[in-house]
């Protein structure tokens, strides 16, 4: 396998490979990767359903409990989830996607229950939104059952997540009512690493620099996460320095620009 | 077609060699504008995209040459752990600043990768006059103790003054860049090409981006100063920016300064977002806003010589009680022009900003202000000092900047970079770091 992936890579380097030798070279990371997903979704409706459940009950707390760990599933996912970018805005759309923000009757999903959850401190008036929530996430789960995944989409999702952490996660305006941003990151980030983890083999030996990099880079994000972590997850956003946060816009960044090259480097439009 | 046929004009951008002058007496000595091709189409400009400025010598570029149109200052934080870590940066900083200025074709690679370059200038680079200039802060130092030591004697983080509203998001930084070229496309490009190239060890702290407007004056008539967002000339006081003897004493730090050898020939750099009340100030009469200057508004003459130039010097001793050039003014607390003042020279290289609307829908438009000088406390500091309480406050707020150091310059070829001699003053073989104790703090780094 290890030199059939070799042969195949050195081939579409040149780019006179045959798309044949293309394709399935990347046929065992996708399904691989479609498992990993399908994994995580199943989990993401498993832990929807409980969270919703303590919503509608009126149990604060639990909600607020369940909250980060709910959405980390659908962090980790991210890539594949916003392909269906009509189910993503009803999940995972902020405030600010909205003109009269959290005032917009249409401001739905994970973060208008956790605007209400943390701001209200209350579960009132949410029963619809999270009964909704759920709905989008079993629609999700089936959509994503059925869905191909398209080689360039997983290897590209790599670079996706560190853009999604980048663009909107390192400001902490993403979880900006719980702080719970450290949940996400850990989600964007795992999604991220078992992409280059499932393809890693087809670059190892061509690019070992490269391979050396992204893992410093990723080893960065960990240890430094690691400083953070509370119980089964982190502590709020708010706690994390300055250097730190440096520290992980700097291995972000730098990851997004290599990832930015993995498709590329797969011969992958 | 070659370089040299291109024009800014493309982009409606017209630029008289005088006004690439900081003051009256700085012209700028281009020889390219008698070179036109005879049929190239008639313009004013006298800046071109094919025109270069080298980015080596003892000291960096972008601080006595003539300013170009415009000019942003980038502030990054830093990731160096230790010397190798910050030569590297350095290195990097140091390929791009000879990439950018030279300019020439794009790499092309493989188009399954993303582009090398941003393309926004095209396949082939201009150099538009692009200076990078590049300046350490004090948290750059005093946050890594190997580094410490190597701090220059002067280097502070910069102070609330009374009239300051700071806000921390546009504030200090580790290490700051400063960008200048002819036209706003390249300043940039250039931040775009170094934010994506050093992304593991610069992160973006804050940026703003300014620009000078650009006159067409009529033959022969001498150099002026650009205007700033009051309408009024700005920078006609400063030292003569060609004279060198004159910057070795008033920008360039040298034996006279007390400071690390690694430092001599880098200059300190006083960075200030000014907001601007230009409301306000558009509702202020020309004579009151003429007394709060100290000069006029249309000529820049001061106001003992109000049919004069901006390059008079006004005889603040022959009037005592201020009765002709308030005391109060912002050009005589600036500059009291008595013999110990002369030590509080500072070079100024401004650039105007406009970034929108506040909150309150007025305009948020203002000064860049920068200034050059050999030291931080007898420059820039003191002079603000001065100023403490002067009358144009009421139509001005700064709001951000920072105090940086100016790197000494770079040779070309012989594996010379941006920074090398404060690299060798870290190193435990030096002298210098055998006599500063730098070895014993990273033998405990």
């Amino acid at each position: 396998m290890r030199m059939f992936a070799l042969t195949a890579v050195a081939g579409l380097l040149a780019a006179t490979g045959s798309q044949a030798a293309e394709t399935l070279d990347l046929v065992g990371p996708v399904s691989e990767y479609k498992l990993f997903v399908s994994e995580q979704t199943d989990l993401l409706v498993e832990d929807t359903e409980a969270f919703v459940a303590a919503v509608n009950s009126g149990d604060v707390e639990k909600a607020k409990a369940l909250f980060a760990p709910t959405r980390q599933h659908y962090e980790m996912i991210e890539p594949i989830a916003e392909l269906f970018s009509d189910l993503d805005v009803a999940i995972d759309s902020r405030a600010d996607d909205y003109e009269k923000a959290e005032a917009d009757p249409d401001f739905p999903g994970f973060h208008r229950i956790e605007y209400g959850l943390w701001e209200h401190n209350s579960t009132e008036g949410l029963t619809p939104v999270a009964d909704q929530l759920l709905a989008n996430v079993q629609d999700l789960q089936g959509r994503i059952e059925s869905l191909p995944f398209p080689p360039e989409v997983v290897v590209g999702g790599a670079a996706v997540l560190m853009e999604e952490v980048a663009a909107t996660k390192i400001s902490g305006e993403e979880d900006r009512y719980s702080h719970t941003d450290l949940w996400d990151f850990k989600g964007n980030f795992d999604g991220s690493q078992k992409i280059v983890e499932l393809v890693k083999p087809l670059i190892a030996d061509q690019d070992p620099a490269f391979v050396r990099q992204v893992d410093a880079n990723f080893a960065v994000i960990d240890t430094t996460l690691a400083k953070y972590e509370e119980g089964e997850g982190y502590v709020t956003y708010d706690k994390l320095t300055e250097q730190d946060r440096v520290k992980l816009a700097a291995a972000v960044n730098a990851l997004a620009e290599d990832l930015s090259t993995l498709r590329g480097k797969l011969g992958l439009d | 077609m070659t370089n040299d046929h291109l024009r800014t004009s493309r982009r409606g951008l017209f630029l008289g060699a005088a006004a690439l002058a900081t003051a009256p007496r700085l012209v700028f000595a281009s020889t390219e504008a008698e070179t036109r091709h005879a049929a190239d189409a008639p313009i004013e400009d006298a800046a071109r995209l094919s025109d270069r400025i080298q980015p080596y010598g003892p000291h960096q570029a972008g601080i006595t040459t003539p300013r170009p149109a415009n000019g942003m200052i980038a502030s990054f934080h830093v990731l160096a752990d230790n010397p190798a870590d910050l030569e590297r940066l350095f290195r990097r900083l140091t390929d791009r600043i000879i990439v950018l200025t030279k300019g020439g074709p794009v790499p092309e690679l493989d188009p399954k990768l993303p582009p090398s370059d941003s393309g926004i200038l095209g396949p082939v680079l201009t150099p538009d006059a692009l200076t990078v200039t590049v300046g350490l802060g004090a948290s750059l130092f005093e946050d890594r103790p190997w580094l410490q030591p190597a701090k220059p004697r002067a280097l502070v983080r910069m102070a609330q003054f009374r009239n300051d509203a700071l806000i921390a998001d546009l504030c200090h930084g580790d290490l700051v860049i400063q960008l200048c070229a002819n036209t706003q496309d390249t300043v940039i490009h250039a931040l775009r090409d170094i934010v994506k190239s050093i992304p593991d060890q610069l992160v973006l702290k804050w940026a703003q981006a300014g620009n000078v407007p650009v006159i067409s004056p009529p033959p022969g008539a001498p150099p002026e100063s650009a205007r700033n967002l009051l309408g009024f000339r700005d920078g006609s006081a400063n030292p003569d920016s060609a004279d060198a003897s004159l910057m070795d004493t008033v920008v360039w730090v040298g034996p006279a300064n007390d400071e690390p050898d690694w430092a001599t020939g880098g200059s300190y750099m006083a960075v200030r977002i000014i907001r601007n009340n230009v409301e306000r100030w558009d509702r202020t009469p020309l004579l009151e806003q003429e007394r709060i200057f100290g000069r006029t508004k249309i000529t820049g003459a001061p106001l003992d010589h109000p049919h004069g130039t901006e390059a008079m010097a006004p005889d603040f001793a022959a009037d005592p009680h201020g009765k002709v050039t308030p005391l109060d003014s912002h050009i005589r607390m600036a500059n009291p022009r008595t013999p110990a003042s002369k030590a509080n020279l500072i070079l100024r290289r401004p650039f105007n900003y406009v970034n929108g609307v506040l909150k309150n829908g007025q305009l948020d438009q203002g000064l860049l202000f920068i200034c050059w000088q050999a030291d931080i406390e007898k420059g820039f500091i003191t002079v603000q000092r001065r100023l403490d309480g002067e009358p144009l406050e009421e139509y001005i707020k700064p709001v951000g900047g920072g105090y940086f150091f100016a790197l000494p310059g770079f040779a070309e070829g012989g594996d010379d970079f941006l920074g090398r001699t404060l690299i060798a003053a870290l190193s435990p073989t030096s002298q210098d770091s055998s006599q500063s104790g730098l070895s014993t703090s990273q033998a405990q780094n």
